[in-house]
């Protein structure tokens, strides 16, 4: 029976390393004194990431990026709550429909997609920036948040907010002091999950954003040098997205 | 259940309904429908006219026909491969670990976030000639010049999308195997089923949507891919999706580029459906 139990774990282990260690070496070289992320790592020290800190190119970006990645949280879930609301007042089989429509972009290549917003906003003449990425980003980020949250309004018990309606509160005042309190983790997650979203595209941003973003930051540095600069800029997008999913997921309880 | 839904009228649930709306059939349809239309338009130099030209497509067959078949046939390898270790790790985690499985299963998904350039620039670190096993090779006195044969290859293409879809492909695969009921299939192996009867009569059809979304997500990201193929894949191995990209570079030829990415589109819709329809039938539950 041992080798039942072992060729599971042997196999699930070796997913796992193949995942994982792709990502630590990424991290571990970041913090070489060397020139170039390979062996021997001479050193370890901060040198690489003073170095980056002090580029005005990724200052830029990295502020570029903050800006995308909170409008995108914010807006994502603002919008996905007023649609998750408005959903939970229809029938269940509607719902899911409307959810599985705004679910298509997500089926498409960010390739397409990115090319067909840049052609559109040049039509319209929406100028590349901030504000342009923000709103492709919500094409992916708002069928997310919007399921998410109806699957919290759906299970909810509507009693309470018939009990605050029936001793007299508003609409509003029920929302605000029933519904709100209850599903206001899954917010917090939602809005997280939104943001690491947000912050792993690439595709996306390199067409519509017309300014550099960490990831196109990293295109760029990947196209002219290949040094431990690009470990520390990939290092910090890691830890920030890994940082804020496993926050956003414990809030929430997510599970599967 | 109408009864708790606070101002009943459809008018508020519609006016709710209004922004997701607008940005879906905006920004969503409303670029699609645009960018398929240009699909007709003429290009000349440095000048989009509107024009109707079906046979911009019938360029894009003639000048591009082998790139795409090759890039739909990365697609179908990365795709198969992914779902296939995502089946067998989401199998694993959910019948055999136990509670080491949860934690696992928590590890691989965290890897989903790790931000997809930083993946394909890991490789590239990892497999190049002045790169991570190169240089611990020869610093073991192992080899004495750099393997050149680990980058710049459709090998490179396939670990690299494989790497970065895995996790992705896990997801729905580990969801659908939490219900399958596991009396069902002791009972089975009780009245002596083999253990690939098992699978192949019991699990596999009860999970077939499940396997369908994997494939399908891991296929359209994977033939829908320009970056990677061009940081870890070979110069003359181009796929379908660098030669979109291209259409939008110093020639903004977005007619072009329009008819290639909806051929891409349609072609891997097809290719898809068949696939389905094939799954569909070779699994049937007994």
């Amino acid at each position: 029976m041992t080798g039942d139990r072992l060729l599971p774990r042997a196999y699930a282990f070796a997913m796992l390393v193949f995942l994982a260690v792709p990502l630590a070496l990424c991290v571990l070289f970041s913090f070489t004194t060397s020139n170039s992320a390979a062996f021997p790592i001479p050193a370890f020290g901060f040198d690489w990431y003073a170095r980056v800190a002090g580029n005005p190119q990724f200052q830029a970006a990295a502020w570029t990026t903050a800006e995308i990645t909170v409008g995108c949280g914010a807006a994502a879930t603002l919008v996905g709550l007023v649609t998750a609301l408005g959903l939970d007042r229809l029938e269940r089989r509607a719902a899911v429909a409307v959810l599985l429509v705004l679910c298509l972009p997500l089926m498409l290549p960010p390739l397409v997609l990115g090319l067909s917003l840049l052609t559109f906003f040049n039509m319209i003449g929406l100028k590349l920036g901030v504000a342009a990425t923000i709103l492709g980003h919500l094409l992916f980020t708002l069928p997310i948040v919007a399921s998410v949250l109806y699957a919290r309004l759906a299970t909810m018990d509507g009693s309470a907010v018939e009990a605050a309606r029936d001793l007299g509160a508003s609409p509003l005042r029920a929302f605000a002091t029933v519904t709100l309190p209850a599903i206001g983790p899954s917010l917090v997650g939602c809005m997280l999950i939104a943001m690491a979203l947000s912050l792993d595209d690439f595709v996306i941003a390199f067409f519509v954003t017309g300014s550099n973003t960490l990831s196109t930051l990293i295109w760029g540095m990947m196209r002219t040098t290949l040094n431990p600069s690009i470990n520390v800029v990939g290092s910090i997008i890691i830890a920030v997205s890994v940082a804020i999913t496993a926050l956003g997921l414990n809030v929430t309880r997510y599970r599967g | 259940m109408t009864a708790r839904k606070i101002g009943s009228s459809q008018i508020v649930t519609a006016l709710m309904l209004l922004p997701a709306a607008a940005i879906f059939l905006g920004l969503f349809v409303g670029s699609l429908a645009f960018f398929f239309v240009q699909s007709f338009w003429k290009a000349s130099t440095f000048k989009v006219t509107p024009d109707f030209r079906p046979g911009n497509y019938l360029d894009v067959v003639t000048n591009y026909g082998e790139v795409l078949l090759y890039t739909l046939g990365v697609g179908v390898l990365v795709a198969s491969l992914t779902t296939t270790l995502a089946f067998f790790f989401a199998y694993a985690v959910r019948f055999a670990l136990g509670r080491l499985g949860d934690l696992m299963l928590a590890i691989a998904l965290t890897t989903l976030f790790g931000g997809y350039l930083v993946k394909i620039y890991a490789w590239r670190t990892i497999l190049g000639s002045d790169g991570i096993i190169n240089s611990a090779l020869i610093n073991l006195g192992l080899i004495d010049r750099p393997l050149s044969f680990l980058l710049f290859n459709l090998g490179a293409v396939v670990v690299t999308l494989t790497h970065y879809l895995l996790p992705l492909a896990i997801l729905p695969l580990y969801g659908a195997l939490r219900d399958v009921d596991e009396t069902e299939l002791a009972a089975a192996r009780d009245m002596g089923a083999s253990r690939s009867r098992v699978m192949l009569d019991i699990v596999l059809p009860q999970v077939r949507p499940a396997l369908m979304a994997s494939f399908s997500v891991c296929f359209l990201l994977a033939a829908g891919d320009y970056v990677t193929p061009a940081m870890v894949g070979s110069p003359g191995n181009a796929m379908f999706g660098n030669f979109i990209q291209s259409q939008f570079g110093l020639r903004m030829n977005t007619p072009s580029g329009a008819a290639m990415s909806f051929t891409l589109i349609g072609t891997s819709l097809v290719l898809l459906t068949l696939i389905g329809a094939g799954l569909r039938k070779g699994l049937q539950p007994r």
